[in-house]
């Protein structure tokens, strides 16, 4: 039991969080970071004490202005934001935990925690996540790719040497082997037209050789095929001088941003807008579809990769991401790099 | 193209608008195989259609109704469409531009090999909905044709 307790004690006075026990108002024990802020900092212990009273009393300003009173009221725990060495050059943000022990004898505790800690703490729990839907995500698409090799590829593969084996079939006269090797050219146009069709999803050939505009002209084209929905481009980008990672981004905000619209928003018409400036570039992406409240869609929601991701992408870049959307009232979405065409 | 295959094509568009006029379907359409590579099929014959976006549809082997019709070489029915969106297998782009709840499929085929050269699609835009005897009766259209 008594090592215990020096263990108790020992935690107690490294603990990375400054602990302060009042009883009655006055100062009982601090553990060691606790009493260095009071050094350091010239931190009065009574400051704190007032600082939580005062905001207790704004919790409980139905009470009679009794500080006593608040704590009989069963309170637990209060956190109160407090910045501390205010008039000096870095002013260091505390969270401070108000906590009563003993409610009979007006025993409590009063918990610095640092901000930035925990702040910091926030921003990697949100990396990983992030890391993890990125795994996730590539692991999706290779599914997707394996699925598409298998269903289409593959079976077109198949029915082309089903074919060939019935054309060395005894029974056949000149007009059926005609009639059957044109079947199986057709087959294997089909299944080329499949594998362009792939590769172009995958990382289109057209963006490296010709450029963005004419590589987001075939990706609205593909799309209006097979959606239905009328898809136009237009701007009057060159894009010879533009980095290859703006490009990219560049078009996969276009992709994403098509398929967003035509997944959600049951648009009936899309609109791609790129232009160039002197010192900027901008897409933009507008549909007619039902739009929707941004608000519910802001941050990480831990499946949909789309918003979040593009904005990171963009922000990587230099560049500036916006959308803009209401209910019954479209979505635009729009990025900006900032570019030098010297 | 020949004048027998063109003879053809206008009787499609015969077929479609007698079934048009004779049955209450709200759409009728008829897509075909282009004879040349690279082989897509569009959808060429139409009544009752409400735009002519129809036209820039191009059917893929194995997406949707028609792209199953056309893989499988089956008759394929399904109702309660408007609930498939573009990530959907079962996304039919002819019904989102013509507003179907329900359609039905048969194939065309060649007279040989039996190869699936077309589809004949029928579709309500009300809750009507379509079964397999939607698909028979279908089917005798096309037989009495």
């Amino acid at each position: 039991m008594l090592e215990t307790n020096t263990w108790i004690q020992q935690y107690f006075d490294e603990a990375t969080d400054a602990v302060l026990i009042f009883k009655e108002d006055d100062l009982v024990v601090s553990n060691q970071i606790a009493q260095d802020l009071e050094q350091e900092l010239h931190l009065d212990p009574t400051y704190l004490v007032q600082v939580a009273d005062a905001s207790v009393k704004q919790k409980f300003s139905a009470t009679d202005n009794c500080f006593n009173c608040a704590i009989r009221n069963s309170m637990q725990e209060i956190s109160i934001p407090i910045t501390l060495a205010k008039d000096m050059p870095h002013p260091l943000k505390y969270f401070m935990i108000y906590h009563v022990i003993n409610a009979d004898e007006h025993v409590f505790s009063l918990t610095l925690k640092n901000r930035g800690t925990i702040e910091r703490m926030d921003q990697l729990a949100q990396q990983r996540q992030l890391n993890q839907y990125v795994n996730r995500a590539h692991e999706e698409e290779r599914k997707k790719i394996s699925a598409d090799l298998h269903d289409s590829i593959a079976q077109g593969v198949y029915s082309a040497i089903m074919g060939v084996r019935r054309i060395n079939e005894d029974d056949n006269d000149e007009a059926a082997i005609h009639e059957l090797t044109q079947v199986i050219e057709t087959q294997l146009n089909d299944t080329l037209a499949e594998v362009k069709g792939m590769a172009l999803d995958i990382r289109p050939s057209v963006l490296d050789s010709f450029g963005l505009l004419p590589a987001l002209r075939v990706l609205a084209k593909r799309l209006q095929e097979n959606s239905g929905v009328t898809i136009t481009v237009s701007g009057n980008a060159s894009t010879e001088g533009l980095a290859t990672d703006v490009q990219n981004v560049l078009y996969r905000i276009g992709q994403e941003s098509i398929n967003n619209a035509l997944k959600h928003a049951a648009a009936n018409e899309i609109n791609l807008l790129l232009v160039a400036h002197n010192h900027f570039i901008i897409l933009e992406i507008i549909d007619d579809g039902k739009g929707f409240d941004l608000s519910q869609h802001q941050g990480f929601n831990g499946h949909s990769l789309g918003l979040l991701n593009m904005n990171e992408r963009v922000k990587a870049l230099n560049g500036a991401f916006e959308i803009k959307s209401q209910a019954g009232a479209g979505t635009t979405v729009t990025a900006k790099f900032p570019v030098s065409f010297a | 193209m020949t004048l027998e295959e063109i003879d053809r094509q206008q009787d499609y568009q015969t077929l479609v608008d007698r079934i048009y006029r004779q049955d209450d379907f709200d759409f009728v359409g008829v897509a075909l195989q282009a004879p040349t590579a690279p082989h897509a099929i569009k959808w060429l014959f139409v009544a009752g259609n409400q735009s002519e976006q129809f036209r820039k549809i191009v059917l893929r082997s194995g997406i949707g109704i028609a792209g199953l019709v056309v893989r499988t070489g089956k008759p394929f029915w399904k109702n309660e469409l408007q609930q498939y969106t573009f990530s959907d297998e079962m996304y039919t782009p002819i019904a989102k531009i013509e507003a179907l709840q329900s359609a039905a499929a048969i194939p065309l085929t060649s007279s040989r090999f039996h190869l699936v050269t077309g589809v004949l699609l029928v579709g309500y835009r009300s809750a009507q909905p379509v079964s397999d005897d939607t698909v028979s009766r279908l089917t005798q259209y096309l037989q009495a044709f």
